[in-house]
């Protein structure tokens, strides 16, 4: 069985995203549905638990189904060696190291020919999620569908070959969909942009109550009363811990503060156990820097530690989108962060943070935060506000919509 | 002067999908070579769009060219005239592309080329393309009109206000619409609005506040044509519902 059940037990998504986002953004969602009536959407990707894809497809389907659009979601069926082909194409689409062979191109397809025999695309507006399922247009498409492509990978670094060789069946299709303007690569076909969004409602973003909070944060004994300057990210040269450390020390001579750098267990990372080593060298000693090593399903702990941060900092070198930053503004904190990537969409200089280029740039701003809570307290407010307008998912469903109203609009591909 | 415009005027809403143009700038210099290949709706949406991302911000946020220049590029007396630029009304492509052109060509070539963005910072030039989204509000006067621009998301005010007059200049607008209904001061105030450069939900606060203080005297003229039985029904409603809101325990 391919099709994937939703939950769909418990109050409606609708009204839960309405009291959080308000009624506008819903309206426009409800118009879309309207715009849409008498079409049905299929939605195909490769697993139905584990991911930020299948996390947010749980919620897109529901979404869209208690909007009146009739929605299915099939996973494709695939065995160990397709799945070793995909995990390969995954990391070379990163810049890993990696190769696919002739036959593992040969074999990805033969399996996205049995998984076009195998679903049953119930819908006419077909949106596949990333390269795994990428090829089934070429046996399935019919007349009059229309056939997106929803890249949630960060292209920008891929080898060209396999980038090549994953987009080719995208001449099937009628436009694709991608997260960032960086990540898109030489295309025939329109590629519209969704940044990535947040889920109010999920376990990383939801409330917290003080109590909840403080029993989170209790097992990693943290000055409760030093503000925290906090960084969450893996420990990885392109995210510059070691440059927070820097612009730490900067804001050290002039305030009291306690930085905090939380980030995943570099264990299966031979380079982020190497940076984590010379970060914990660089701080050895001190009482003022801590370092969290989180395991992936920490959540709620990050939700607690942006939440009590004075200050998070995101010093990346080099992003993606980096949502960490949306996941802070939505908690109205005051946010320093460099101008790469993603960021400058989040980070509106001055108004819903700061951006900055250097060490010391970014030690000045932290510093400037820590002595002005009215000022944190108004970025906040407006960083919220920001978040609430362009990166949630009551936007990113939005978007999916309007590319498909617009598809509507013109003549199919075929 | 009619109250009663001849045809319906229906609201739409509107959603922006956005896609890559195909070129990008690193530096001022290449940010001039950009503005001169983008097209009316590219320029569109990297000068207002942003009005709309952030339709409740205190202050008008920083159109996409001024926010490159300030906050990656940090070159802060440039950005504060692009910004000028983009806020002095220009009313088509060719006057905006041409007011920041001017800007830029005010700083040296060298310096244009040195007055560049980190990697990765890159300020990459955007296509448009509207969805227009119906309301399923068409209104028959403007009375009605105020009504519904009231409680309207603010992609309906974006849409008709800034939008429409910019990229449809020859469509039938908002404005003409309410000339048309005998309101040519309300047809003054939605053009003054779509110019003055104040976030969207600040532009639908002044604008309704102007019109209901218009309407007051016309509503006084009314009333006194109504039975004093009626008019004191009306007096106790409005009491009572002070005495609500100032009861109502604050938030």
């Amino acid at each position: 069985m391919t099709l994937v059940q939703v939950n769909t037990e418990g109050p409606s998504l609708v009204d839960g995203y309405r009291a959080l986002v308000g009624d506008g953004p819903l309206r426009a969602l409800e118009a879309l549905a309207r715009r849409l009536k008498g079409h049905r959407v299929a939605m195909v990707n490769s697993t139905a638990t584990g991911g930020g894809v299948a996390e947010i497809l749980h919620r897109l389907v529901r979404l869209l189904e208690e909007l009146g659009v009739p929605t299915t979601w099939e996973v494709m069926p695939g065995d160990a060696r397709f799945y070793g082909i995909t995990k390969t194409i995954h990391n070379t689409l990163h810049g890993w190291p990696g190769t696919l062979t002739a036959e593992d191109r040969e074999y990805f397809m033969e399996v996205n020919r049995r998984a076009a025999e195998a679903l049953a695309l119930d819908g006419d507006l077909v949106l596949i999620h990333d390269p795994q399922p990428v090829a089934l247009a070429r046996w399935r498409r019919r007349p009059g569908q229309r056939w997106l492509w929803r890249c949630h990978i960060d292209l920008s670094r891929a080898q060209l070959e396999v980038r090549d060789f994953v987009t080719a069946p995208l001449a099937d299709y009628d436009a694709a969909v991608f997260s960032h303007v960086s990540f898109v690569p030489p295309l025939a076909l329109p590629a519209y942009l969704a940044p990535p969004s947040i889920d109010p409602l999920s376990d990383k973003n939801r409330e917290l109550g003080e109590e909840e909070e403080t029993a989170l944060l209790a097992p990693f004994a943290l000055p409760p009363r030093r503000p925290w300057v906090t960084q969450i990210s893996r420990f990885d040269r392109i995210k510059d811990p070691l440059g927070v450390v820097r612009a730490f020390d900067l804001v050290r001579r002039q305030e009291d503060a306690h930085l905090i750098l939380a980030g995943g267990s570099a264990d299966d990372d031979p380079e982020g156990a190497e940076v984590l080593a010379e970060v914990r060298a660089r701080v050895a000693g001190r009482t003022d820097v801590s370092i969290l090593l989180l395991p992936p399903d920490a959540h709620m702990t990050i939700n607690a530690l942006q939440r009590r941060s004075t200050v998070v900092v995101q010093k990346s070198l080099r992003e993606g989108f980096a949502l960490t930053v949306s996941e802070a503004l939505w908690k109205r904190r005051a946010v320093v962060a460099s101008a790469v990537g993603g960021i400058p969409l989040q980070v509106l200089h001055e108004r819903t943070g700061m951006l900055v280029r250097s060490v010391e740039g970014c030690a000045y701003q932290i510093t400037r935060l820590l002595r002005a809570p009215e000022m944190r307290r108004r970025l906040g407010a407006e960083g919220r506000e920001h978040v609430r307008q362009n990166f949630l998912h009551t936007r990113e469903a939005r978007d999916y919509l309007a590319v498909f109203a617009r598809l509507l609009m013109t003549q199919a591909r075929r | 002067m009619s109250d009663v415009a001849p045809v319906a005027f229906e609201l739409f809403g509107v959603v922006h999908l956005v896609r890559p143009a195909g070129f990008a700038a690193a530096n001022l210099e290449e940010l001039r070579g950009g503005l001169d290949r983008a097209t009316p709706t590219s320029l569109f949406h990297h000068a207002f769009e942003a009005t709309l991302r952030h339709p409740a911000a205190a202050e008008r946020p920083p159109d996409d060219f001024s926010h490159w220049v300030s906050a990656v590029v940090q070159d802060r007396e440039t950005a504060e005239r692009l910004s000028f630029a983009v806020q002095s009304g220009a009313n088509c492509a060719s006057e905006l592309r041409g007011a920041l052109i001017e800007v830029l060509d005010t700083v040296p070539e060298r310096e244009r080329i040195e007055r560049d963005a980190p990697e990765g910072g890159e300020f990459v030039f955007l296509e448009m393309e509207s969805v227009p989204l119906e309301t399923g509000w068409a209104v028959g006067d403007c009375e009605a009109l105020m009504e519904r621009l009231a409680e309207a998301d603010p992609s309906v005010l974006f849409y008709h206000l800034i939008e429409q007059p910019w990229l449809e200049p020859d469509l039938p607008s908002l404005v003409t619409w309410s000339r048309g209904a005998g309101e040519a001061k309300l047809a003054g105030w939605l053009i003054e609005s779509a110019h003055d450069g104040r976030p969207l939900e600040d532009m639908r606060r002044r604008l309704l506040q102007r019109w209901k203080r218009s309407h007051l005297s016309r509503r006084l003229a009314e009333a006194t044509l109504v039975p004093e039985q009626q008019r004191r029904e009306a007096g106790r409603r409005v009491i009572s519902s002070l005495v609500r809101r100032i009861q109502r325990p604050e938030r």
